[in-house]
């Protein structure tokens, strides 16, 4: 067990507006969401002095305009009155968004700061996923002249194999794209809030990558979500119930650089993940009353059912049927609509809702009496971060 | 507006003897004088045992697909008039993952299955570029 265990803890969050497409630059949807997660936690800027965020622009050909394409910790402390001297702060660079969480937990037992802000923002160009340019170097000469290089035809692909090797159809994913969509229809924040998706639209809707839809794919959306993390001492006097952080697990298995990542991949890496988050909280996916799994492609949440142990592998697409992961089900899954119905936050909306599932605050989506849930990022390929948050220490 | 042409792989000095064969009609994949091992993309060190004693070695040109998608929107600029197209991942009979990308012609999506056999052929794609491109078998 992990000797931080309980030690701290999510006090507060924030979001700003989520939209297709926002007329408000980035940097101001971060400062709108770090705002709203101090307010939340009842503090105030000036007793921020730990930042931490994972920045990247996950796309082809991405900018990194600071304030526009990324919101650096460089540019929050030059336009939040923060403390006057924030004493500690993490920009990472791999691991997805619980990575932050995790380095604003160690630092906080460490004593190198009292109140962590951590926020995930992120904007979408027009060309999104689109490789555009005429010449391709490094790897991309061995991708991009046969139109191959985006991840939605890895994700597409390794799927394919999935099906071909368990039995899986489109019918059986069907199942978790709608479940996903009623629960995002609780979510006011969802960009599909007014938006009900029954079976026949999914079945409706336009191929992208067969054998994905438009639906399997997540909603890119301009926002940022923020939260505010504190240690446990100091937490108990804040204005809500804090979300303790039980534990945490990176992946950090390597795997051969291949030009294409196959399905074993991607579990194999969720694995090593998982292991780690369950040994460090020495609870198990037994224990959890809700789990909330990235989802940048509607299989990547199976994958990690199947990673995480909630399931055998190969058997996530028959173990999300007959409402067992609906919100009133045995296991709850991306009970507030995740990436694919409430919009593309790279998993800080997994870690938000987590937070407010445990701490009794997820109104129409609560699941009843919630006091451990997990929310892991990543593919599970060859990145990913997550955490457990429990409601008692 | 005129449509943009596809993506010219820009070769360096790993790659080019990859392009430099597939000109003649050979297909040349990056392996281990040590262990053996084929590395693709070519890379510094092998991939198994970190050897810098790499070679190239022709290949048999025989695999099988792995998995494949068909696009209906285009990822790479250049694909827009070829929309709905095919990619496949081969694994090459040499070594267990050892994969390249392909297309494959439209006319052939109702005979494309994960395990079929396919082989090289190679696609003159302008005067200075030879693709590589596996053909159903």
């Amino acid at each position: 067990m992990w000797q931080g265990k309980g030690k701290t803890a999510i006090v507060g969050i924030g979001y700003s507006e989520l939209v297709r497409q926002s007329q408000r630059p980035l940097g101001l949807l971060a400062l709108d969401a770090c705002r709203g997660a101090i307010a939340d936690a009842g503090l105030s800027p000036q007793q921020i002095d730990g930042l931490a965020t994972y920045p990247e622009a996950p796309f082809l050909g991405a900018g990194t305009r600071d304030g526009v394409d990324i919101v650096s910790v460089a540019w929050v402390i030059n336009h939040l009155a923060l403390a006057p001297d924030v004493r500690w702060y993490a920009q990472i660079e791999t691991g997805m968004i619980a990575a932050p969480v995790i380095e604003g937990a160690h630092a906080l037992m460490a004593g190198a700061c009292d109140y962590v802000l951590i926020w995930r923002a992120l904007h979408q160009p027009r060309s999104y996923g689109a490789f555009s340019g005429a010449r391709a170097a490094g790897d991309a000469q061995f991708l991009a002249p046969w139109g191959c290089i985006s991840v939605i035809q890895s994700h597409a692909m390794a799927w394919r194999r999935y099906m071909h090797q368990y039995g899986a159809t489109r019918e059986h994913l069907c199942t978790f794209v709608v479940n996903s969509r009623r629960n995002a229809n609780l979510n006011p924040r969802a960009f599909f809030y007014t938006k009900p998706m029954t079976r026949d639209d999914y079945f409706a809707a336009r191929l992208i990558a067969e054998p994905f839809c438009l639906f399997d794919c997540d909603v890119p959306i301009e926002g940022c979500v923020a939260l505010v993390m504190t240690s446990t001492e100091r937490a108990r006097d804040l204005r809500h119930p804090p979300a303790y952080i039980a534990g945490h697990g990176l992946n950090t298995v390597s795997r051969p650089s291949l030009l294409y990542y196959t399905l074993d991949d991607y579990v194999a890496c969720g694995q090593s993940l998982a292991g780690k988050l369950w040994s460090s909280a020495s609870l198990g996916p037994d224990d959890m009353d809700a789990a909330e799994l990235y989802d940048g492609f509607s299989p990547s949440t199976l994958y990690w059912l199947e990673a995480a142990g909630f399931c055998k592998r190969g058997e996530a697409y028959a173990f999300i049927q007959d409402g067992r992961i609906a919100l009133e089900g045995e296991l709850p899954v991306n009970t507030f609509g995740g990436s694919l119905s409430e919009g593309r936050l790279h998993g800080m909306g997994h870690i938000a809702e987590a937070v407010l599932q445990v701490t009794g605050r997820a109104e129409r989506r609560q699941v009843p009496g919630a006091a451990a849930v997990c929310a892991i990022d990543g593919s599970p390929m060859l990145r990913g971060s997550g955490i457990v948050v429990t409601r008692d220490p | 507006m005129a449509a943009r042409e596809k993506p010219i792989p820009v070769t360096d000095a790993l790659s080019q003897p990859f392009w430099d064969a597939a000109k003649q009609h050979r297909l040349v994949i990056q392996r281990c004088g040590e262990c053996r091992y084929y590395n693709h993309p070519p890379r510094p060190v092998c991939e198994r045992c970190s050897s810098q004693r790499l070679e190239f070695a022709t290949v048999s040109g025989r695999g099988t697909i792995y998995t494949f998608t068909v696009m209906h929107q285009p990822s790479v600029a250049g694909f827009e008039d070829e929309v709905p197209y095919i990619n496949i991942v081969v694994e090459l009979d040499e070594q267990p993952l050892l994969f390249m990308v392909s297309n494959l012609p439209h006319a052939e999506k109702d005979k494309i299955r994960i395990g079929g056999r396919v082989e090289v052929r190679f696609e003159e794609r302008g005067p200075e570029l030879v693709l590589p491109q596996f053909r159903a078998v």
